[in-house]
């Protein structure tokens, strides 16, 4: 295994070369960048790498630029997953056969893709991976819609959000269903490590991002990307977003380990957890549940982030 | 390269973003690599912008805030100290001013077309907290 890049603050990570370009396409304030920076910048080692089709893809390889300092390859919308599996089990082939022109070098396998991509339509795929458990890491730019093609409901856009399919009105609240347990599905493939993370908690989430590399199998990682465009705030406040995200433990971050141990990585102190509201109120996707008539929406969704806490802190000291 | 069609070039074509080898990129600060024009690098989003940040050095204490948060890759940070703004890759989004911690702050935005050096010598004062 090749050694650990070294990174024990902010001022040593700053010192890390990007392999991951600007002048993208993706909008000014969007988190798929920052989340992808963190990523590539823990290591130092080779990147092969994919995304499914969505904003990251689409902004980043278009003709005739690439904004990619590594190997990278889109598919489709569904595999990224199998395209990043198909290299890893090549890349094994060959090592076992002594084949390998450097076998010294240590590549990192990383596929992308959006909550589109993962929780709906390349859900087998990503399930083939983690149940093959590949050497591999998938990484959910989780902005809770299809924000590439305009806002449509995916399984990850939660109870109250409007959505252009699920569009909040005089007769609806915008979405119905609650948002899917992708952590708990993922985990419940037995994987060595899933965890979940937000890049404003940037050493948290690095620190997962190195044991995810440091494992050998297969790694799931569901990453908060509020998106300016769909959630509708200022481009200036993508981190205070996150922050209200991670705070309001909407977004709980935790890691799960070999399926049934799981660790809360981020405990906010109790005067510091921020009302759910808050992080509704700073949306506007959540504006609609501010009128009377939906208010108590904002009462269940406090309810669900409780409950949710709950149950993360429980499995915690249960280890099942 | 670049004003040569999509369904111009031979199947197999390849695409290089970096003239030459290209062993060693993490370990390659962007002035030293050899990018080609097919890098996004090479192109520019300046003209996105509406406005754009302005660095006030004398403030700074290097936490790396604004490094770390940027989307775009457009602060410059060399050997632990933010030495500027990439002004063809920053999109005006503000996040830096807004994780920039000193006060005042030692990033601000500006209209685009506003002049960094009379900006920089009226900068505003340390704001006092308020109770
Ligand atoms: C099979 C298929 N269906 C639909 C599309 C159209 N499409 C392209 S990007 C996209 C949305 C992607 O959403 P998500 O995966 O959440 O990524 P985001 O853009 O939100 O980052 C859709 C529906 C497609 N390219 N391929
Ligand atoms: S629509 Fe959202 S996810 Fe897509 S580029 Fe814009 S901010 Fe990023
Ligand atoms: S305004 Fe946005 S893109 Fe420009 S340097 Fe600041 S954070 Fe980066
Ligand atoms: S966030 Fe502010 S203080 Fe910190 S490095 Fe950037 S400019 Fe300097
Ligand atoms: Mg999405």
């Amino acid at each position: 295994m090749s050694e650990m890049k070294k990174i024990k603050n902010l001022k040593e990570f700053s010192t890390s070369a990007d392999r991951f370009e600007g002048a993208n396409l993706l909008c000014p304030g969007c988190a798929h960048s920052i989340i992808v920076r963190e990523v590539l910048n823990a290591t130092n080692d080779d990147l092969v790498l994919a995304a499914s089709t969505g904003c990251l893809e689409v902004c980043t390889a278009v003709y005739p630029y690439t904004s990619w300092d590594a190997s990278w390859i889109h598919i489709g919308f569904e595999n990224g997953s199998t395209a990043v599996a198909g290299a890893e089990a090549m890349y094994k082939a060959l090592k076992t056969k002594g084949r390998l022109k450097q076998p010294d070098r240590n590549p990192k396998f990383v596929a992308f893709g959006g909550d589109g991509a993962s929780y709906d339509i390349g859900f087998q795929w990503i399930s083939g991976c983690m149940e093959r458990n590949h050497d591999m890491m998938y990484v959910v730019l989780d902005n809770e819609v299809y924000a590439n093609t305009g806002g449509q409901r995916s399984s990850s856009t939660p109870i109250g959000s409007s959505a252009t399919t699920t569009p909040a009105g005089s007769i609806s609240y915008g979405e119905t269903r609650n948002k899917k347990d992708m952590m708990g599905i993922m985990a419940a493939h037995n994987i060595p490590y899933a965890a979940q993370v937000a890049p404003n908690k940037w050493k948290d989430m690095v620190k997962k991002i190195q044991k995810g590399f440091a494992t050998e199998g297969a790694v799931f990682i569901n990453a908060v990307s509020p998106c300016t465009t769909e959630w509708k705030f200022d481009p200036k406040d993508t981190m205070h977003l996150t922050d209200l995200a991670t705070d309001s433990l909407v977004f709980p971050l935790y890691e799960v380990i070999d399926g049934h141990e799981l660790n809360i990585t981020y405990r906010p102190k109790e005067k510091d957890i921020v009302p759910v509201e808050e992080y509704l109120a700073a949306q506007g996707r959540f504006r609609h549940l501010f009128k009377d008539q939906y208010k108590y929406l904002i009462k269940e969704w406090q309810e669900r982030v409780d409950a949710n806490w709950a149950y993360l802190n429980r499995r915690e000291e249960a280890r099942v | 390269m670049a004003n040569t069609g999509w369904d111009e070039f031979e199947i197999g074509a390849m695409l290089r973003t970096f003239e030459g080898e290209a062993g060693n990129i993490a370990g390659t600060l962007q002035e030293d690599r050899k990018y080609t024009e097919n890098s996004s690098f090479s192109a520019s989003v300046a003209d996105w912008r509406i406005e754009k940040p302005i660095f006030a050095k004398d403030y700074c204490i290097d936490c790396q805030f604004c490094w770390i948060y940027c989307p775009d890759i457009s602060i410059i940070s060399r050997d632990k100290k933010m030495i500027g703004i990439d002004m063809d890759h920053c999109k005006g989004c503000g996040i830096c001013v807004e994780v920039c911690p000193t006060n005042p702050k030692s990033l601000l935005m500006f209209p685009e077309l506003a002049d960094e050096e009379t900006e920089i010598a009226q900068w505003p004062a340390k704001e006092k907290k308020e109770k």
